[in-house]
């Protein structure tokens, strides 16, 4: 793997001041960096510090690593992340995905703000996202790119057909939302480059397509995890509704204060799924 | 993107060292308009390979020349000869002489370009004015850390082509006997032509035209702030049942022919920034 060092030195850092091995990874999407209040932070670290990693410069983002406990579960976190529309490229998007699972983590929980183009969605309502679509020209791993250097094609995960999210955490996200009388449903995110806004007529082509709702992120991610074996769950804040016929212009700043709303639900599932995840402590 | 904002005041020096006026508006003259040049009264041209930055045009029918002076007694830029994604230019680039026209003062672009006809209601060397856009090319200009002196990092794209302006266009055209349809364009980056399996793709996801220019350009326009105003010729019809292989020269004569009308619209439109 062409990054492979990148990673390696990376573990190494984190190694030297923090030894549990997480279960869970976490990417904490734009104005969701909030959930990292819910973790006992043990050690963190400014992505600026850390080899192969670039400083955030997306709004709402912070750009740390951040290593803890969420309740009694060990967690890594990436409390901010780096998009296309930065300039970055495939590998240096998805090399947090590397560490999480280079550290041990098997399962990813991402999450990020979209527009919905569903008709039923509003602002405010959680999307658990059942599928994706890439129109992000950006593949995350073709070769010299070093996001899949080291994979053959026989060795793509056959979930991959069906879905690169984990059905089980799907449906325990589902119940906790209904639990918790919080707004959410399952459905399709698409995924393009930004970072203008869409116009009415590529909303139209989103909805055309088979999207639910379209934001700039999380599908290179989730292809990386996927192809790594980890299981996935995307949750995605609707933060506006961006329907052909009822556009208001989007502002940066009201995507980040209705991501905001989205918190409480999108915390009671994490919380909900780490605490299913019965894995031995592996500090101790 | 840093680097942009020095490379649009280096292009602005040089051009500033021979001509002081300022454009109302910056005009693209991309396929069908390239007569256009014959009613702007020019008082300097520069060489694209004297402006520091702006690349090299090898396309088909475009030269390569920035024109300053008036047209109709507007104060204007026009580029004689557009740069394309498919000839290997970074979208920065091509979308750089956008960002001196501004930084020059115009606040209006006007860009034209040839395109395929999705559209079955459309007829070949019909116009259409360009109501709204798709980004298919895989790419953006606005890609990287992005300058705020420049424009916002996420710019606003519910109206990319001023709708006044759309409506102005389609009032000219009904006042001229002018056939002009208002549609969606979209964008790929090509150089091949569409299979005809991508020509229903494009159709269905709500296309009414298909080209490989314009939208980096008008991307860039927004994030600049400028209003823009785009005309599409439609230079070959691509219904995928009744295709038949493109024939380049037979492009450029169906283009040829709209020239004199899509000339009228340009002028009709900014006849009306004259007047206010």
């Amino acid at each position: 793997m062409v990054d492979g060092k990148l990673i390696d030195d990376a573990v190494s850092l984190v190694r030297r001041r923090w030894t549990v091995s997480p279960q869970v990874g976490v990417i904490l999407g734009t104005g969701l960096g909030g959930l990292v209040e819910d973790i006992q932070v043990e050690e963190d670290f400014d992505f600026g510090e850390i080899p192969g990693f670039a400083p955030a410069t997306a709004t709402g983002h912070r750009g740390r690593l951040v290593c803890g406990r969420l309740g009694d579960s060990p967690v890594v976190a990436l409390d901010g992340r780096l998009h296309r529309y930065e300039g970055h490229d495939a590998s240096q998007i998805t090399r947090g995905v590397r560490l999480l699972h280079q550290l041990g983590a098997g399962g990813l929980i991402v999450s990020n703000a979209s527009g919905g183009v569903n008709p039923e969605l509003l602002p405010g309502d959680l999307l658990v996202m059942e599928s994706h679509i890439n129109l992000m020209f950006l593949q995350a791993g073709p070769r010299g790119q070093g996001a899949a250097d080291d994979m053959e094609w026989a060795d793509r995960p056959g979930r991959w057909r069906t879905s690169p999210y984990y059905r089980p955490w799907i449906e325990r996200a589902m119940a906790t939302a209904s639990a918790g009388g919080f707004r959410a449903t399952t459905g399709t995110y698409v995924a393009m480059t930004g970072p203008n806004y869409e116009t009415r007529a590529e909303y139209r082509m989103v909805r055309c397509i088979g999207g639910d709702v379209v934001g700039m992120s999380t599908v290179p991610e989730v292809t990386v995890a996927s192809q790594l074996g980890m299981k996935v769950l995307g949750l995605s804040a609707v933060t506006n509704v961006s329907g052909p016929e009822h556009q208001e212009g989007a502002s940066a700043e009201a995507v980040v204060e209705m991501a905001r709303s989205v918190q409480p639900a999108m915390r009671a599932i994490v919380t909900a799924i780490m605490a299913g995840e019965n894995y031995p402590d592996s500090s101790q | 993107m840093l680097e942009l904002f020095d490379q649009i005041e280096e292009a602005v020096a040089v051009i500033r060292s021979r001509w002081d006026g300022t454009p109302h508006a910056g005009i693209i003259l991309g396929t069908g308009l390239g007569s256009l040049v014959e009613e702007i009264e020019v008082q300097e041209s520069f060489d694209y390979g004297e402006i520091p930055h702006f690349p090299q045009s090898t396309a088909i029918s475009h030269a390569g020349r920035l024109l300053c002076g008036t047209l109709q007694g507007l104060p204007v830029v026009a580029m004689e000869g557009r740069m394309h994604m498919y000839e290997g230019y970074p979208l920065k680039q091509i979308t750089l002489p956008v960002r001196v026209m501004k930084a020059l003062g115009a606040d209006l672009l006007v860009v034209s370009n040839a395109c395929g006809g999705l559209n079955p209601d459309y007829q070949c060397g019909d116009i259409m004015v360009i109501d709204d856009q798709i980004n298919l090319m895989g790419d953006n200009p606005l890609i990287g850390v992005n300058d705020d002196r420049l424009g916002p990092r996420f710019p606003d794209m519910c109206e990319p082509y001023d709708r006044a302006l759309v409506e102005r266009a389609l009032e000219v055209a009904r006042q001229e006997g002018i056939t002009a349809h208002k549609g969606v364009y979209v964008a790929v980056a090509g150089p091949n032509l569409e299979t005809r399996a991508e020509y229903r793709f494009l159709r269905t996801i709500g296309a009414d035209v298909v080209g490989m220019s314009t939208v980096p350009e008008v991307l860039v326009a927004v994030h600049s702030s400028m209003r823009s105003v785009g005309f599409s010729i439609i230079t070959d019809m691509c219904l995928p049942d009744e295709l038949t292989p493109a024939d380049v020269n037979e492009i450029i004569a169906v283009a040829n022919e709209a020239e004199p009308r899509l000339r009228s619209l340009v002028l009709g439109v900014l006849a009306a920034e004259v007047s206010g």
